[in-house]
């Protein structure tokens, strides 16, 4: 478990940095499970800092979000690092823009956090539905989250409230870091992502049924690629209209693109951090179109996104040995 | 019922879209021609410069403009007139192909071979079986875009 104190005190070094612009973190949100980005870049801002189970965002989006204004004439551009505070899936997607030459090593600061599973928001919402405040919770030694509400303690199996994807996790902890808070976790043996090989088990009429409803769903807010660190691009190419890809009207056939489209984008990239799947408002089970890709890049290809900075990205590149049974 | 189903069957005729490369399968292509084999002319062809070009992309877009089946060749693994082109495809066509298939299309759909220049021959051979897949599984209306006007 890692003590705010520690975190904060951390944050307070980092932050007083001469290389350092700013730090990012979380902190409490106003209402709810809700929590926020926060930006420190003194000291004193630093006190708002926090980590509970509760902080599920990805923060790895933030840097890319930075705009860089064109420069005058005679001026240099700053070079000062970003901190930000990593979980291990967080510390994946870093790896992964760096491979890609969106960020430089030095860009960054990592401030590690080992991380025990985040809660699924969408689930303690439903169970502990119209909180007018923030609501602390924390997690005991005995796998339980204790939470209290209206002077009522509550005591609640982790199983119960825990993300699905962290249930298959991997890589607990940060796989790159700068500074590491509190001690590693014990690399476990992950369970299965069984909703996909429920769904590979069925037929091909009843799979298309399945993902018929949920694209029927899609209202293309695009809060799925807005909250993916991996989804960066300038310019997507779903908002492009010469040549349009994608137009603009909600129908089946225009979301069934999209939703492949953004599956196939993050081929040997989605680090299954299971923030497209946690924001979406209609409840689309994008993480079972992640995961798919993902098995199926690792058995076909044995590859492994965000793991090493210096891989090369695995569309990008090819082995002549690549499995060819599918072509005659 | 059944009578006017297989009617109905026996009529259709799948639309499918071939995805060419310039420097093997659409010369491969063009030597069918000239060499007079005869083959189903339901393979409407795109040229493009090498089969590294085709974005799975425009598979989609193929099939939600009304195609029922893609083919995408290019040249042989080694032969490829950019060197690698031909083996970016051939990655990007197999997770297409995956893809595809967990979300409930059929993956015959999308067909990938290499056929060179001197293979006039194979391409017409190609071309008849997958119109025959194609037909077997009948037509893909699963996302066509529906008609605007």
């Amino acid at each position: 478990m890692v003590e705010n104190k520690e975190l904060i005190k951390v944050i307070e070094e980092t932050v007083s940095r001469d290389d350092v612009k700013y730090v990012i973190g979380y902190k409490r949100g106003t209402y709810g499970f809700q929590i926020k980005p926060a930006f420190a870049y003194s000291a004193k801002d630093a006190k708002e800092f926090f980590y509970s189970p509760l902080c599920s965002k990805n923060l790895a989006v933030y840097p890319l979000l930075e705009e860089k204004l064109p420069l005058r004439r005679g001026e240099e551009a700053e070079h000062k690092k970003i901190g930000i505070v990593v979980k291990g899936c967080d510390s994946r997607a870093i790896i992964q823009i760096i491979q890609e030459k969106g960020l430089e090593r030095e860009d960054v600061v990592l401030i590690g956090i080992p991380c025990k599973g985040v809660i699924d928001p969408k689930k303690i919402e439903k169970r502990f539905p119209k909180q007018s405040k923030f609501v602390e919770v924390e997690e005991n030694s005995n796998d339980e989250y204790i939470l209290e509400i209206d002077g009522t303690n509550h005591k609640i199996p982790k199983e119960e409230l825990l993300s699905d994807v962290c249930k298959s996790c991997e890589y607990p902890n940060p796989q790159l870091y700068d500074i590491l808070i509190g001690d590693t976790e014990e690399e476990f043996q992950p369970e299965q992502f069984s909703r996909v090989d429920e769904l590979e088990g069925k037929t091909i009429e009843e799979r298309w049924e399945y993902w018929e409803k949920h694209f029927q769903n899609c209202i293309r807010c695009y809060a799925c690629r807005e909250a993916c660190p991996l989804c960066y691009c300038k310019t997507c190419m779903v908002d492009l209209l010469e040549p349009q890809w994608v137009r603009r009207s909600v129908n089946l056939s225009e979301n069934t693109a999209w939703n492949v489209m953004r599956a196939f984008h993050l081929a040997g990239r989605c680090i299954s951090c299971g923030e497209c799947e946690r924001v979406c408002p209609v409840n689309i089970p994008l993480m079972e179109l992640n995961k798919f890709v993902e098995k199926e890049v690792k058995e076909m290809f044995d590859y492994t996104a965000g793991l090493d900075t210096e891989e090369k990205p695995f569309l990008g590149s090819f082995r002549p040995d690549d499995p060819e049974d599918f072509i005659s | 019922m059944s009578t006017q189903k297989k009617i109905e069957q026996e009529e259709f005729e799948p639309n499918i879209i071939g995805f060419l490369c310039n420097w093997c399968s659409y010369a491969g292509a063009d030597l069918a021609g000239t060499s007079r084999i005869q083959y189903p002319p339901n393979v409407k062809i795109i040229k493009v410069m090498c089969s590294g070009r085709v974005n799975p992309m425009y598979i989609i877009n193929a099939f939600q403009q009304g195609a029922d089946g893609v083919l995408v060749s290019g040249c042989h693994p080694g032969d490829c007139h950019y060197t690698h082109g031909n083996y970016l495809a051939r990655r990007r066509i197999a997770t297409m192909k995956k893809l595809l298939e967990f979300l409930g299309i059929e993956s015959d759909r999308v067909r990938m071979t290499w056929v060179s220049a001197a293979e006039g021959r194979k391409y017409a051979d190609v071309v008849r079986e997958v119109t025959d897949d194609i037909k077997k599984l009948g037509p893909m209306t699963k996302f066509r875009r529906e008609k605007e006007w």
